[in-house]
This record gives structure tokens, C-alpha cells and sequence, in this order.
């Protein structure tokens, strides 16, 4: 296969200008390395300072948030709790905006229950929110070692327990353990949409409905895509059997995992870029992901959309503003995604829905 | 894998005489010799005359795992006094000056480090080796690969990088203390997923630190695991007429 194709590579072909994107993405790559410095020594053997959010898509902006937890994944001792307060005091001390309000970021995840918990009563919200987000959006800062040990083996769980995948008589290729993970994972933000509306009284929830249109189901579409290149990558069909013999899981593990590492638009930007011949349906993509990006980077309009009350949302220019390029974000993904000129748009249909 | 064999480290750490000696009573075709610290080195290559090796078709020396800046010059010309048909085992992260090693770079097989390591553990860490002296071999250490990356994915990478350089592997269970040990059933089922990335032509070195009772046990586990039938080993045997 050819080198990997991202959005850089996209956007000079399509001799378009994703300006917020980049500067996102400089931003990104300027905050993680201050990340690194400051809590290079704070972390410790078998441990991996991890972030998730638009700090590792790099699509970081100025009022962005650090979601980040200390995964431990060995021995576990009573100091990782001092370690992961001195990591949120670090975070103080860059005046980053603190994680989230619902626990789930800011403290210590275990790699037990992020590869055991798949499914069943022990798999709490938390534990689900923690695993995808560590498949789909998460960076290590720093030492990488635990964060990649625990990542290929929760993503091996989800291939080896899946019967259908290795089975020589199912020519289609997709891992259907996995898919389904990510599949409840998007449905379980936009009911978690509703309970936050609920919960806080709608404080917060025109930014929060923006980013469900935008970032959140971006996340969805790089985990089906990332499901997907595992019969996309191998269009002959004895290759593809070949290769998916349960005696290469690890390969295929492999081949899942570098499909992950990539930010969700990269990999979005990679697979269209080889399997999609819609030229304008993706550049319409791009440009609405670069026009939402634009509207986060403006400190003002991010206040104003954070502060909106929904009883103004219908007249808000803001809030319009940032509707219609989200419609037209979901035009192009319905028609690349929903139309089955494509093997893309074929896969979604045959298996994103039901 | 073709043949297979012990470090002499594993069987008598620090007592290489001694190693040799117990493993004459077996029909491995491997032998590493170990050198594991810098004082080592000297009296072993010094005795190297006197030590019967004729029944090695593969020979390899693990050069020491530290050393300091100002012993690296004096080191390298010991190494120089091996036999260039026997690779030299080197922690890439001992190395202070690369550019001292160049020449010696085709006979080097550098070693993946275990997770203590801050560097040289996985496939990007050691391309960086790999650039510096590209000559180089490598030695895959799968206890440390497995140490480094349980799932071993991890192990899956550095055979897909660097499988056209390796000569050798290390095998040994690695613990979280980093202690080599027999190796366990986890382990057993771990390697036992990578072996058809293994090229075929690579030696076999096992580290596991064994009691002389386990020193063909250990190895009949160590083939089966990489072969997936002990038969065709009992049937060569290890013991030998002795």
C-alpha cells in the first residue's frame, strides 16, 4: 500500500485553504509538547500520561479543554493517586481549561477493566468512554509504552472473540465485535447529549450539540472507516482470506491499530482519498469541518455558544451560522456514506446501521 | 529456526567455563557466550583457545550490557578479536559514541531492550539504531518484546521492520522485575502467535535461567513453541552419546 494520505496531502490536491484546521493542528502539536516538558518526570515505569479530545485529533483550539487520565497498566500502588494530582496541578500551572465535569477524565484508569469490561453489567459508562476514547481519539504524552500495550490488547480482545472474522466462509471482512463497540459508543454520546441537557440545565448545550454534529460524529465515522479498511485494504479475495487466518491475528491487529493511530481526519482524509472518487463531496467535507474549526478558534463565538440559551438558539447568527455548515457536513457524509456508489457508502449501509 | 542453543549467562551467570562444560553434555548446534559485564570480556576472549566449541555451527557473543564513555575504545578493539563469523549481541542503548561502531556494524546484532529501557524497545525506537549504523543486524529478544508489548503486536512490528536483519533470538520468560525465568504458559501462548513471522534462518538462543535438571526441558518448550511439534527435537535429542 502507498504512503498514508492526510489532510495536509488532501488539502494541497484540492488546492483548498483549511486554515483553522492547521492552525488547530499547530496548536495541537504546540500543547502536547508543553505537556511533555512538564510532565516528563511526573510519570512513572508502566504508566502513560494519556489525552484524549482535540488535544490528540490536534484539532486544539484556545478555549479547548485537557481530557487527559493516567492509564496504569502493572503494579498498582496507593502513589499513583498523589501522581495523577500533581499532573492535574501541571495542568493548572499551563492554565489549561480542566477536564470535563463528569469524572470520567482527570485521574487513574486501570487497564484491567479496559480490556476485560467489553459489554456486561461491569462495563459502566465511564469504562465504555474511557475504551473507545483510547481506540478513538487519545494520544500519549511522553512514554508511549503502556499506552500502546494496552491499546493493541484491548483492540486483539475485540478481533480474537470475533468468530465471524476469521471464519474462512465469511468472504466479507469486517470486525463486527468492534464496529458495534464504536456503534454503541456514538449512540451512547447522543443520549449522554440529552442527560448532560438534563442534568445542567441546558448550560453548555448549543457548544455540545455543535460538537455532536461535527467532532463526535467524525469519532463515529474514523471507527467504521478504521473497521472498513480491513476488507477495503484487501480487495482480492483469496489475499483477504489468507490474511485473515487466526494464526495472523496479530497482523491484523496491526493492521487495525495503524488505521487508529491516525487522528479521525486523517484517517477520513486517507480512506476517501483511495476509495472515494467524489471529489466534491469531499472537499464540501473538509470545508465544513474547517469552517467549524473556524468557529471554535473565535474565542467570542465560542463564549457565546457555551453561554446560549436554547430559547435563542433559532435566532442566534452564531448558532445558525455553525447549523448550516454542520448541514452541509451532513450532506457530505450522506452522500458518501449513505449512497452505495461506493464501496465506502456500500460498507455503511450493509453494516453502520444495522 | 534453524539451530538452537543456550546463553552461557543463563546456564552459569558470570562463569562462562562452567556453562560450557554443562552444556557439552547436550546436542545444541547454538551457544551464546556471554559477557554481560565490561571485566568479563577479556578473560573469556583470553580463553577462547582453550574452549571447545567445534560443535556450534552458530556462535554469537553478547558484548556488555554497560559500560562508560572512556571504556568504549578499549572495548571495541576486544570485540575486533573475535572471529568475524560470530555476531556480537549489543544493547543499543550501551552504545555512547555510534560512530566507533561503524565499522563493526555488519557483525553487530542489536538488541530490543526491555520496558526498564527509555529507548531501543520498539520498532520506531531502534530504527533510529538502525539509521545511525545501518549495517547492523538485530537480535529479537521476544521475552522483551512480549515485556514491552503483551499483546505482541509489538513483537509483530519489529519482525515486520527489521526481519531481513535478524540472526537471532533471545528467549526466555522476562518478569516484572526484568529477571529472566523459565517460561510460563502466558508466555508459551504468546510467542507461539508470532512464530510464522520468524525467518527461518535465525538461531535460537535461550535465556531462561534454568537448573541443569530443566536445561532440555526448557529447550524442548522453547521448539515446540517455535516449531509446534517437540517430536522432530526428542527425535535429534539434546543428549548426546555422552
Amino acid at each position: 500500500m502507498t504512503e498514508a494520505h492526510g489532510v495536509e496531502e488532501l488539502e494541497k490536491r484540492y488546492g483548498s485553504d483549511w486554515q483553522f484546521l492547521a492552525a488547530a493542528r499547530a496548536r495541537g502539536e504546540h500543547q502536547s509538547r508543553r505537556l511533555a516538558d512538564a510532565c516528563r518526570s511526573l510519570v512513572p515505569p508502566d504508566t502513560s500520561l494519556v489525552v484524549f479530545g482535540s488535544l490528540a485529533r490536534k484539532e486544539f483550539t484556545e478555549g479547548s479543554d485537557i481530557d487527559w487520565t493516567l492509564l496504569v497498566d502493572g503494579i498498582t500502588i496507593p502513589e499513583h493517586a498523589m501522581i495523577a494530582r500533581k499532573i492535574g496541578e501541571k495542568l493548572d500551572e499551563l492554565e489549561s481549561k480542566p477536564p470535563g465535569r463528569t469524572g470520567t477524565f482527570g485521574n487513574i484508569a486501570s487497564s484491567h477493566n479496559l480490556i476485560h469490561f467489553i459489554g456486561g453489567e461491569d462495563d459502566t459508562n465511564g469504562n465504555t468512554t474511557r475504551r473507545s476514547l483510547l481506540l478513538l481519539e487519545a494520544k500519549a504524552i511522553g512514554d508511549l509504552a503502556a499506552f500502546t500495550r494496552v491499546r493493541n490488547n484491548i483492540l486483539k480482545r475485540f478481533l480474537e472473540e470475533d468468530l465471524g472474522l476469521w471464519r474462512r466462509s465469511t468472504l466479507t471482512k469486517v470486525p463486527h465485535f468492534l464496529l458495534n463497540d464504536f456503534a454503541r459508543y456514538w449512540r451512547t454520546m447522543t443520549v449522554d447529549f440529552a442527560d448532560k441537557q438534563h442534568d445542567r440545565f441546558h448550560d453548555g448545550f448549543a457548544l455540545r450539540n455543535i460538537k455532536l454534529r461535527f467532532s463526535r460524529k467524525l469519532m463515529y465515522i474514523s471507527g467504521l472507516l478504521a473497521c472498513f479498511r480491513c476488507q477495503l485494504d484487501y480487495p482480492d479475495l483469496e489475499a483477504r482470506l489468507d490474511f485473515f487466518d487466526r494464526e495472523n491475528s496479530v497482523a491484523v491487529t496491526d493492521h487495525v491499530r495503524r488505521s487508529l493511530d491516525k487522528t479521525p481526519l486523517d484517517s477520513l482524509a486517507d480512506t476517501l482519498d483511495r476509495y472515494v472518487e467524489k471529489p466534491a463531496a469531499i472537499r464540501a467535507l473538509f470545508d465544513a469541518y474547517d469552517g467549524f474549526m473556524g468557529i471554535l478558534s473565535d474565542s467570542d463565538k465560542r463564549a457565546r455558544l457555551e453561554r446560549l440559551a436554547p430559547k435563542d438558539l433559532a435566532s442566534d447568527p452564531i448558532y445558525k451560522d455553525a447549523r448550516e455548515i454542520s448541514h452541509v457536513f451532513a450532506d457530505a457524509v450522506e452522500t458518501i456514506f449513505l449512497t452505495a456508489d461506493n464501496p465506502v457508502g456500500k460498507l455503511t449501509i450493509r453494516y453502520g446501521v444495522f | 529456526m534453524s539451530v538452537l542453543g543456550y546463553s552461557t549467562g543463563a546456564i552459569a551467570l558470570g562463569d562462562f567455563s562452567r556453562a560450557i562444560t554443562l552444556l557439552s553434555n547436550y546436542a545444541f548446534g547454538a551457544i551464546e557466550l556471554s559477557a554481560l559485564r565490561v571485566g568479563e570480556v577479556a578473560p573469556l576472549i583470553d580463553a577462547l583457545p582453550t574452549l571447545d566449541l567445534s560443535r556450534y555451527s552458530y556462535i554469537s557473543f553478547h558484548a556488555p550490557s554497560f559500560f562508560e564513555a572512556d571504556e568504549e575504545g578499549m572495548l571495541i578493539r576486544l570485540l575486533n578479536i573475535l572471529p568475524d563469523s560470530w555476531p556480537i549481541v549489543l544493547h543499543p542503548d550501551a552504545i555512547h559514541d555510534p560512530s566507533l561502531w561503524e565499522h563493526l556494524a555488519p557483525r553487530l546484532a542489536i538488541e530490543n531492550m526491555d520496558r526498564r529501557k527509555g529507548t531501543g524497545r520498539s520498532a520506531d525506537e531502534l530504527a533510529d539504531f538502525f539509521t545511525i549504523l545501518p549495517a547492523a543486524k538485530m537480535c529479537l529478544d521476544l521475552g522483551h518484546a512480549r515485556q514491552v508489548d503483551s499483546s505482541m503486536v509489538g513483537a509483530y512490528q519489529l519482525l515486520r521492520a527489521f526481519g531481513d536483519r535478524i540472526v537471532q533470538l533471545h528467549v526466555s520468560e522476562v518478569d516484572t522485575f526484568n529477571r529472566h525465568d523459565l517460561i510460563s504458559r502466558a508466555a508459551e501462548i504468546a510467542f507461539c502467535q508470532i512464530r510464522q513471522f520468524i525467518p527461518p534462518s535465525a538461531a535460537v538462543i535461550l535465556e531462561s535461567r534454568v537448573q541443569e535438571s530443566e536445561i532440555q526441558s526448557e529447550a524442548e518448550k522453547v521448539w515446540k513453541i517455535l516449531h509446534g511439534d517437540a517430536d522432530f527435537f526428542r527425535a535429534e535429542s539434546f543428549l548426546s552419546q555422552a
